[in-house]
């Protein structure tokens, strides 16, 4: 469904991404583990379109779409969520999620309809509010809901295009054990065969959660299988944990 | 997203019956400052409608209902059009030259953008000055206003004249709302409030707002044509950035993004400047003292001055109303 093949990318001297090759099947429930600055940001990036990569290619659904701009890949099916809240402080659940599901629809460029009240849009709007838990807080203005609430909408927005393939950056970036959890059974309840790629510092999420786990270390892919295997990684602990053991 | 309120239905009623109180009671001279508010309250719904909406504030607009009137006049004295084709012909126009101008512009953000869009405008300016053919600095003498006489008004009339204004106003305000509620202007109010987010989304983002930009134009046109049969006489000053300037003046001296808001800045600032100007030829400090005193305020203009200190109060009322009919009608039902 989404398939990276040697991608390549620095920033001046600092080798951010190095010779990435990964393929995620449809429906497959990938998490990306690794240290701060491994480059797992970066990877995201440059698979939505926001960073082009140096070398290497993008394929979405078999197409290469490594020259696409960010908004022709996320209308072929590739959505994101950011790891900052990125929403539409000033407008309400309802709005964000609406914005969203009105490109889906495709009534964001017209001028003879009101995309917010479209059949369409609305039932989108509902449909995602009921997966990500939104509904008490639908009428309520960004500004005025919780950071945690924040976080399930910055999830609920990249839903509401009905991607084929849902890139998150650290869904549970800042909140505290008991939303994450409630992150998981959220996860759990999102349809089979959407692709997810979820990028985690929670190791116990990251178990919980995904079918395969990827690691990565200074840019580079250095653990690629079942989360079975990497629980009894050493190479997973040392990455973690080895700069504690030498200080 | 754009909504009215109750608050601005009243403030609407009251712009509106004000105008036509003075169309009916007013000199000549006051019939001449009625549609000069009206023209320009034409064009600062246009500038609002970029730039609160959008977050683009342009220095083109000015430029652009300048072009319009220019390409009116020329096309019906020189083009030797019928004045409706000639007119329809010229905010075609506008409406094209403000899609490229957003087009082009719309990579870009803040002072990059105004400074973008005032070098359009200055190359219009320009443009007009120095060609023969449009008459130069001297400018060009209009055909004329519109016959009406179809359906027995004569627009020679100041009065009708001033009605006709009003009625197109009322026109362009509705064109704006329905602009702000469609598909598209829900987009324009998402790329203002998070541009990166709508173009993650799937949007293009620069074709929303050359769109947007392109119907501002138009209405800038429609302001530029009217101005033409207002004096009709038309030079390259209507073109000059200052007339920018001052309609972004008047927009957020009334209220950026409340769409009424402009329009009661488009009636302070003509009149400040018609009182003072009888006392001062300094006129323009005078509204330049009450434009920072207007901002240092905090609030967003006057109109979004007597929002924020009415607008809960107004809602609560009427709220407080319906309430009480729901619990009558309970009532009645039992």
């Amino acid at each position: 469904m989404l398939e990276t093949r040697n991608l390549d990318k620095s920033f001046g001297a600092v080798h951010v991404t190095r010779n990435v090759s990964l393929k995620l099947e449809r429906g497959e429930r990938r998490v990306i583990l690794g240290p701060n600055g491994a480059g797992k940001t970066t990877l995201f990036n440059q698979r939505v379109g926001e960073i082009a990569p140096d070398t290497g290619q993008i394929l979405l659904a078999g197409e290469d779409v490594t020259a696409l701009p960010v908004a022709k890949r996320a209308r072929r099916g590739l959505s994101r969520s950011y790891q900052k809240n990125t929403l539409f402080d000033g407008l309400t659940v309802e709005e964000n999620l609406a914005l969203a599901a009105s490109v889906h629809a495709g009534l964001s460029m017209t001028l003879w309809r009101d995309a917010l009240q479209s059949a369409q849009v609305r039932e989108i709007v509902e449909e995602v509010a009921n997966q990500v838990n939104l509904m008490p807080y639908i009428h309520a203005k960004v500004s005025e809901i919780s950071y945690g609430v924040r976080r399930q909408l910055e999830v609920g927005v990249a839903l509401a295009t009905k991607p084929l393939v849902l890139l998150m950056d650290e869904p549970t970036s800042g909140v505290g054990p008991e939303m994450a959890k409630g992150f998981h059974d959220l996860l759990a309840g999102l349809p089979r065969d959407l692709t997810l790629l979820i990028i985690e510092h929670d190791m116990d999420l990251a178990f919980a959660v995904a079918d395969t786990i990827t690691v990565l270390n200074y840019g580079e892919v250095v653990f690629d299988g079942l989360p079975e295997q990497a629980r009894g990684s050493k190479l997973l602990r040392d990455i973690y944990l080895g700069a504690w053991e030498d200080a | 997203m754009f909504r009215h309120t109750p608050l601005r239905y009243a403030a609407l009623v009251l712009l509106m019956s004000g105008a036509v109180i003075t169309a009916f009671t007013a000199g000549y001279f006051g019939m001449e400052i009625l549609t000069e508010i009206l023209i320009l309250a034409i064009l600062v719904l246009a500038l609002d409608l970029v730039a609160g909406f959008g977050g683009m504030v342009s220095l083109a607009h000015g430029a652009l209902m300048g072009l319009g009137a220019y390409a009116f006049v020329a096309l019906a004295t020189k083009g030797g059009l019928d004045p409706w084709v000639a007119a329809s012909a010229a905010v075609a126009i506008t409406a094209g030259t403000g899609w490229v101008i957003g087009a082009i512009c719309a990579r870009s953000h803040g002072i990059y953008f105004i400074k973008a869009t005032l070098a359009f405008g200055q190359m219009g300016y320009s443009y007009f000055f120095e060609q023969p053919f449009f008459g130069g600095d001297d400018g060009l003498v209009g055909p004329g206003r519109f016959d009406l006489g179809f359906i027995g008004i004569d627009l020679n009339d100041s009065r009708s004249f001033a009605l006709f204004c009003l009625a197109i106003l009322g026109l362009a305000y509705l064109a704006a709302v329905a602009i702000l509620r469609s598909g598209l202007g829900r987009s324009l109010t998402g790329v203002m409030h998070n541009e990166k987010r709508m173009r993650a989304l799937g949007l293009t983002v620069w074709r929303v707002k050359a769109d947007v930009f392109g119907l501002s134009g138009a209405m800038a046109g429609i302001a530029g044509v009217l101005a033409a049969q207002h004096i009709m006489f038309i030079s390259p000053k209507m073109l000059h950035w200052t007339v920018s300037g001052e309609a972004l003046v008047v927009v957020i001296l009334g209220g950026l993004g409340t769409l009424v808001g402009p329009l009661v800045g488009a009636v302070a600032f003509v009149v400040l400047k018609h009182e003072l100007g009888h006392v001062t030829t300094y006129w323009h400090l005078f509204v330049g003292v009450v434009l920072i005193a207007v901002v240092m305020s905090r609030a967003n203009g006057i109109f979004g001055f007597i929002e924020a200190r009415f607008g809960p109060r107004t809602d609560r009322m009427i709220q407080t109303i319906q309430t009480r009919n729901d619990v009558k009608e309970a009532a009645k039902d039992a």
